[in-house]
């Protein structure tokens, strides 16, 4: 009896703990099974190229070797992170912390990113040592190459390791991966992206590979095909060289732009392949803060180029007489301040054109005064000035119209008669950006349309807005600019260029007044931080090709020979497919 | 003499039967354990043939064993029994010294393993002894029977080797259980052997007092000593119901499954076979254990049937212990299991106590004179 108890027993007992682990748990020690012999990796994808509207490239990929870690085939976690800081001069505590960071999001059998961008040296060393440190893995992954890193730094951006949010935020990134972060990187992330496969393959007990199969073919990202012209944008970046500035060069008819610089400018591969500390705090203290997009972040004062905008909501409200003259003494008495004209012995009678084409002072004080804030106000923001463009570039500023309630808000203060006068000249507290000046000179030539910036070849047309001028309205501003150009007078004398249509219109910006002192001193002697900024804006067309030009060059002094030059430049090599050199500089 | 065609008649043909099926699934088994996948394709070590030729020498110690009638055994065992003693003594003075173990004597052809003897041994003189008892064992009479058996048991466990100097002492306790003790005897040890317990955890090696350590939590050291368990938990529960199919054991073609042509072979099959596959299997090992209790209970006299016991015993604690421990339901000793795990004189013995209790079963009727 005893011996038959101690067989049933035991097969009770068996059998018993067989149901619990085989089907009560069975699912779940598969999955460890599972777990144990499969591993999966992620193909990468290809992130979208970046052409120039000629196909030039500007933005490849480029294979960059990765160290990856994989925690379960590693012995010894410290060991191995203090080599690799001896192989890749990386601190071991950021290797830690990196470590640290990566337990939580990658699974013990999956290689942990430690550091994105080995070099060959490092790679191949690593490789060779790979043996005796188990659980190490190089991997292949493809690197952003900016072809032109400083040519295009401000429209293209840069992408670079993606950040404890951006990963909390999207899920589809992993530890190590590149994400756009500024520029057009950055905005067209979902279509550049691409979208990653999937590898699985089995592995055997010490991590040997041996069959694969793909499970997800990788998606590569979107091709996309910007509007800019290369060898504009770099010969304008040459004019530009040693300045602080900003140029736009946009078809006037489809606000595509065809250039767009910023200066100075960045290297953008700096960042794809891991910038230092060091190197970030350097950029950023800059004085010149080449990070800045200066056509579209950075905001001045339009000066006499905001003639223009006064001029036209002269004509819009009908407060223009075309015959009457205005006699310019060379100053204008306001209660008991004097505002001046910048031509000390007064321009005499001056009519509406000769007033823009001479940019007199005295002239638009009156017509500023006459129309007063709200009606200038009001033309300015329908002629885009005070709001965003819309380009799609990230951090664009709107810049400021100023306005009775604003002047309150701001300074609790009335506004007043003298700041009419102030803004009639595009003095005071009107600040616009370059791409706004562009924006407005394309919308005097393609019949008022104020159309939206396109940076993309295949980006269709937006009309954002309508000017509010009629054609004829339009024919005399176009005509006054044409004839700064070819008058006697004019002060864009130097953009004269033969065969093209040309108009233009200078600016000078005050950044402080002046000092009787410092006006006393020659252009040069003033210190540099004083300077006015230099404004030229500037149509150009020929056979039904047309462009509107902004430049700005900030301390440039004067319209016409700090901007002129370079918009001179740009319109032989729209026009005439001639690159001038910018001759050499004195100082 | 002539050949007795009663022999012939009363030989317990399911337990030959099931002797060759247990050992035919063992083979295969053995076949897919020793395997394991390459990059291209499958490289499989050739333990099942050796297990196979090891098999075939085993089944012909088997048939010599049930020709010789088991009786005489009887005027054997005591020459038997000093005769191990005298080796084990042998061990202790030229024993070969492997893996820090004095437990093998160089016979200059082949390796001997004296506590192997040991433990076929026991169950003879067990089975002598506990036949000329007429009565229920009292004190001095349990203290005998036990002593007999500490003897031998006693040198194996100072080899070291506690696995083997515990099997023996369970077999010769199984027989004695089987036997009966007079009920103050059972009462006393019932109530003095479970507070005793806790204080061999003392007379313990530090690896073996680590092994139980491990058996109650194997996830505090999963690389390390749990490694064992908790890979062979896997591969059995990753089986499920139908299993994984024939060589299609992840966990063992992957070799994430340790030891796992011998100890573990089980696991293996476990993964392959599935809940079904596995549970017939424990059920034929267990009518083949009930067959051995048939045997025993209609053996015509004592000795045959306290040998028929000590064989179902040897068995029996291979059986739970093994599969205990594959299943984590025990610590993990290194105790194979009876023609599933690898080995070539467990196989050759295993037969040849097959054929002893064959040899019990065949000569049933023979004393009708």
């Amino acid at each position: 009896m005893l011996l038959q108890i101690l067989i049933l027993l035991l097969f009770c007992a068996f059998a018993l703990r067989l149901w619990y682990l085989q089907i009560h748990r069975g699912e779940e020690y598969a999955a460890k099974a599972r777990e144990n012999q499969l591993r999966q990796e992620p193909i990468f994808a290809p992130r979208g190229l970046m052409r120039d509207r000629n196909g030039e490239l500007l933005a490849v990929n480029e294979p960059a070797y990765a160290l990856g870690l994989v925690r379960e085939d590693c012995k010894d976690i410290e060991a191995t992170l203090k080599q690799v800081s001896l192989w890749t001069d990386v601190p071991v505590e950021d290797l830690k912390a990196v470590y640290a960071k990566g337990r939580r999001r990658v699974k013990p059998f999956e290689p942990l990113i430690l550091t994105p961008n080995l070099t060959f040296d490092q790679m191949a060393v690593i490789e060779a040592n790979q043996l005796h440190w188990p659980g190490l893995e190089i991997r292949i992954r493809p690197r952003r190459q900016y072809q032109y890193g400083t040519l295009m730094a401000h429209l293209l951006g840069y992408v670079a390791e993606a950040n404890e949010s951006e990963l909390e935020k999207d899920k589809e990134l992993a530890l190590g991966d590149e994400v756009g972060k500024q520029g057009l990187e950055y905005m067209l992330e979902k279509s550049l992206r691409g979208a990653k496969g999937l590898r699985q393959f089995e592995v055997d007990v010490s991590g040997r590979k041996l069959a694969q199969r793909v499970l997800k073919k990788p998606k590569a990202g979107q091709e996309v095909s910007l509007s800019i012209d290369l060898g504009l944008q770099k010969l304008v970046t040459d004019w530009l060289e040693g300045e602080a500035g900003a140029v736009v060069v946009m078809d006037a008819d489809t606000g595509q732009l065809y250039a767009l610089v910023s200066s100075p400018s960045f290297d953008s591969n700096a960042f794809s392949s891991g910038l230092s500390t060091e190197e970030w705090k350097a950029l950023r203290d800059n004085p010149m803060h080449p990070l800045q997009n200066r056509a579209i972040q950075s905001v001045y004062p339009p000066g006499s180029v905001f003639k223009l905008a006064v001029g036209g909501a002269g004509l819009a409200n009908d407060m223009v007489d075309l015959k009457e003259t205005v006699f310019c003494s060379g100053s204008l008495k306001l209660g008991r301040h004097v505002f001046r004209c910048w031509r000390r012995g007064g321009h005499g009678k001056v009519n509406f054109e000769r007033a823009l084409v001479e940019s007199c002072d005295v002239y638009f004080y009156k017509l500023g005064k006459k129309l007063g804030v709200d009606r200038m106000s009001e033309f300015a923001k329908a002629c885009g000035y005070g709001v965003k463009t819309g380009i799609q570039l990230p951090h664009e500023k709107a810049g400021i119209i100023p306005s009775r309630q604003w002047k309150y808000r701001r300074f609790g203060e009335r506004w007043q008669g003298g700041d009419d006068l102030n803004m009639s000249i595009g003095q005071g507290f009107t600040l616009v950006s370059p791409l706004q000046v562009a924006r407005f000179v394309a919308a005097m030539i393609n019949g008022g349309k104020l159309l939206k910036p396109q940076l993309l070849k295949d980006d269709k047309v937006v009309v954002l807005n309508k000017v509010p001028l009629n054609e004829t309205q339009l024919g005399l501003i176009k005509q006054a600019m044409r004839t700064t150009v070819d008058g006697q007078r004019g002060t864009a004398r130097r953009l004269r260029t033969k065969g093209v249509d040309v108009g233009g219109k200078t600016g000078t910006a005050q950044v402080v007044r002046l000092t009787d002192e410092l006006k006393k001193l020659k252009d040069e002697d003033i210190p540099y931080k004083y300077r006015d900024h230099a404004w030229m804006c500037a149509y150009a067309q020929k056979d039904g090709r047309k462009f509107a030009i902004a430049a700005l060059v900030e301390h440039g002094l004067h319209g016409g020979s700090g901007a002129g030059p370079v918009v001179k430049a740009i319109i032989e090599y729209l026009f005439n497919g001639k690159v001038m050199k910018r001759p050499s500089r004195k100082h | 003499m002539a050949f007795d065609r009663r022999l012939l008649f009363s030989i317990n043909w399911p337990l030959l039967g099931l002797t060759l099926v247990l050992f035919f699934c063992g083979v295969l088994n053995l076949y897919s354990a020793s395997g394991f996948r390459l990059a291209d394709g499958m490289s499989v070590a050739p333990f099942y043939q050796k297990q196979l030729i090891w098999g075939l020498m085993g089944m012909f110690g088997m048939l010599v064993i049930m020709l010789i009638d088991y009786r005489h055994l009887r005027t054997l065992a005591w020459p038997l029994f000093w005769f191990t003693c005298l080796t084990l003594v042998a061990v202790f003075v030229a024993g070969k010294t492997i893996y820090g173990a004095k437990r093998w004597l160089d016979l200059g052809f082949m390796n001997f393993q004296p506590s192997e003897l040991a433990k076929i041994c026991i169950l003879i003189i067990g089975a002598r002894i506990l036949s000329k008892e007429r009565e229920r064992l009292n004190f001095t009479r349990l203290a005998y029977v036990v002593g007999i058996g500490l003897i031998p048991a006693g040198m194996v466990i100072r080899q070291p080797d506690l696995g083997s100097g515990l099997t023996i002492l369970m077999i010769l306790g199984g027989m004695i259980l089987y036997h009966g003790m007079t009920g103050r005897v059972f009462k006393t040890l019932l109530i003095s052997i479970p507070p005793l317990l806790p204080l061999s955890w003392f007379f313990l090696h530090d690896y073996q007092k680590q092994r139980i350590l491990t058996f109650l939590d194997p996830t505090k050291d999963p690389l390390g000593a749990g490694y064992h368990i908790i890979q062979s938990e896997i591969a059995i529960g990753s089986g499920r119901f139908w299993g994984k199919g024939f060589l299609e054991g992840t966990q063992s073609q992957l070799r994430f499954l340790p030891e796992k042509h011998t100890d573990f072979a089980i696991a293996v099959f476990g993964e392959e076979w599935g809940f079904l596959g596995t549970l017939v299997l424990l059920g034929l090992f267990c009518v083949f254990l009930y067959q051995m209790v048939v045997i025993a209970r209609e053996a015509k006299d004592l000795f045959g049937s306290y040998l028929a016991a000590g064989v179902f015993f040897y068995f029996f604690w291979q059986i739970l212990i093994n599969m205990g421990m594959v299943l984590g339901l025990m610590p993990v000793v290194g105790i194979p299991l009876p023609f599933i795990s690898y080995g070539g004189s467990a196989t050759l013995v295993n037969f040849c106590l097959v054929g002893l209790v064959l040899n019990v079963a065949m000569r049933k009727f023979l004393f009708k004179q």
